[in-house]
């Protein structure tokens, strides 16, 4: 047997222990008295009846209150399907001008990215609360709201994946003699297809939710519901929006899992 | 744009394109010289094979021609049209006369043969049809025959994804086709193939050439091939050109020169 010849140990080996350091430090000083959070937990030994009451409330739903939960429904619903749309719609030429390969164009490239990540940047209740200052209580309001918020994720998601996307074939149409755009149509948007529809159907279901917290602030939708009966201290009412909700979100989980098995 | 002083005429409708190269060079943004003065003049109606190893220029040349990469200094025409500083509309125009052919054939995986064959009438469709998606029954047929050209026909409306290595690169000839090319640049189309696809693609674009009388300019790097389906054999080096010339005269000695090196068991399809 030759002697081995093993290869020198690679430099920066230090980097995991530096990290770990980095995040311990951050930890410490967040919980420091004079830098951090003040908080105690002594605060939930003196409140947790409060919440236990609130609790045991909520286990019991009013069912008799589900005729009232219909109307409100169905317009959460129908504001996180127009809003899909309407955002969807926007966001996929959008996509295209964010990302290097369909807009190779830095100057417009930039500016739709940076604009895009201001759209992003803001929460989606500031958005409503702002709006209904606009344009007044209701659904319009939630809807411009949902919009906003996204463009916002499908701009970012749908553009990262255009750039992970093999980019060869979009040479074939210059070569060809084609526009932008036409080349974008063509070739790019078969490939970013399937990556769009799952953003869209992803940002459908956090529709669903947002936009029942939308109606906090006078947006439209369960939301409002939720204002009033919360105001009146109806807990078994809440308990039945909640789960009205929930059964809500795990349809809609169901019904784009079958859609995304199709896409592949 | 100014008016183009060109030396020959633009070629008449139909008729294929001649290049001509006046002292070219290209400059890559990090300094590499890929092309150093190359003049070259090649008749309408040629099948050119260009040689050389990687690196030599041979890509260069070819995406050159149409443009993919600009020329630095110098002077380009093809079929009448200067193409250094050709810009906007005046480029895709020519473009859209020029097939090219990728090693990685460049198709969308994702959507139908016809669709990516449809490719090739980009710059000649109206804008508005090619964004709808709204081909006219003529480039519809354009885009059949030119399958049945390459013997694809039966695979129109499957999804590109679905084909072997040689069937997407038949794929491409064809959406080459579809443009009712005048010239036919083909970019190491068989590097990624196994032998008896090789030939099968290198019979199609030999018929392009003799049935259609397009020009075909051809980068290999296997010698037999280039020897065997070019009539014109171009050899580059460092980017210059060092031998110019017969494709069926051209020996081993030629190849050793092109290469700078003796020729092995690599450079050649058939051992």
């Amino acid at each position: 047997m030759t002697d081995l010849q093993i290869p020198a140990k690679p430099r920066g080996r230090w980097k995991p222990y530096a990290a770990t350091l980095v995040i311990v430090a951050i930890t410490a000083v967040t919980l420091s008295p004079q830098w951090g959070i003040a908080f105690g937990f002594d605060a939930i030994s003196r409140n947790w009846q409060n919440g236990v009451g609130k609790i045991l409330e909520m286990l019991s739903p009013d069912f008799s209150f589900f005729p009232r939960t219909v109307a409100p429904l169905l317009e959460t619903l129908q504001m996180a399907v127009i809003a899909t749309l309407v955002g969807s719609l926007l966001g996929l030429p959008l996509s295209m001008w964010a990302a290097r390969p369909t807009n190779p164009n830095s100057v417009t490239r930039t500016l739709v990215r940076t604009a895009l990540n201001i759209v992003r940047s803001v929460p989606d209740l500031l958005y409503a609360a702002v709006l209904v200052a606009m344009v007044g209580v209701g659904a319009l309001p939630g809807i411009l709201a949902l919009v906003m918020f996204n463009l916002g994720t499908i701009v970012k998601l749908v553009s990262e994946s255009i750039e992970a996307n093999d980019t060869g074939l979009l040479e074939a149409g210059s070569a060809a003699g084609g526009t932008r755009a036409q080349i974008n149509r063509a070739l790019a948007l078969p490939e970013v297809a399937p990556a769009f529809i799952n953003q869209t159907l992803y940002v459908f279901e956090l529709n669903v939710r947002a936009s029942t917290v939308l109606g906090l602030v006078g947006a439209g939708g369960l939301g409002l519901l939720i204002d009033a009966v919360r105001t009146f201290y109806r807990y078994d009412q809440l308990s039945l929006i909640i789960l009205e909700i929930l059964i809500l979100v795990l349809l809609l989980d169901k019904f784009s899992d079958v859609i995304r098995r199709r896409l592949v | 744009m100014a008016p183009a002083t060109t030396a020959v005429p633009p070629a008449p409708p139909g008729t294929p394109f001649a290049i001509r190269m006046r002292e070219v060079t290209v400059r890559y943004p990090n300094g590499v010289v890929a092309l150093d003065r190359i003049s070259l003049d090649i008749e309408a109606g040629e099948m050119v094979s260009v040689v050389g190893l990687s690196g030599s220029g041979k890509s260069s040349l070819i995406r050159t021609i149409n443009a993919l990469v600009p020329v630095t200094s110098g002077e380009l025409e093809v079929g009448g049209h200067r193409i250094d500083g050709a810009r906007g509309r005046e480029l895709r125009a020519v473009r859209g006369q020029i097939g090219m052919i990728f090693q990685g054939f460049n198709l969308a995986k994702r959507t139908t043969v016809l669709n990516n064959v449809l490719v090739g009438r980009l710059s000649h469709a109206p804008w508005w049809r090619t964004m709808l998606g709204a081909y006219t029954a003529a480039d519809r047929r354009l885009a059949f025959e030119a399958l049945d050209r390459v013997e694809i026909l039966p695979k129109a409306y499957q999804r590109a994804a679905d084909l072997s290595g040689g069937q997407a690169q038949r794929v491409a000839i064809a959406r080459a086709l579809t443009q009712e090319p005048r010239l036919v640049l083909a970019d190491e189309p068989v590097a990624s193939l196994d032998p008896p696809t090789a030939h099968a693609v290198m019979g199609d674009l030999r018929r392009i050439n003799q049935d259609l009388g397009i020009t075909v300019l051809t980068n290999l790097h296997l010698l037999d091939l280039a020897r065997r389906y070019g009539t014109r054999l171009i050899g580059l080096r460092a980017g210059r050109i060092v031998y110019d010339g017969d494709a069926a005269s051209a020996d081993d000695a030629v190849f050793e020169e092109i290469y700078g090196r003796s020729i092995g068991a690599q450079d050649v399809l058939e051992k």
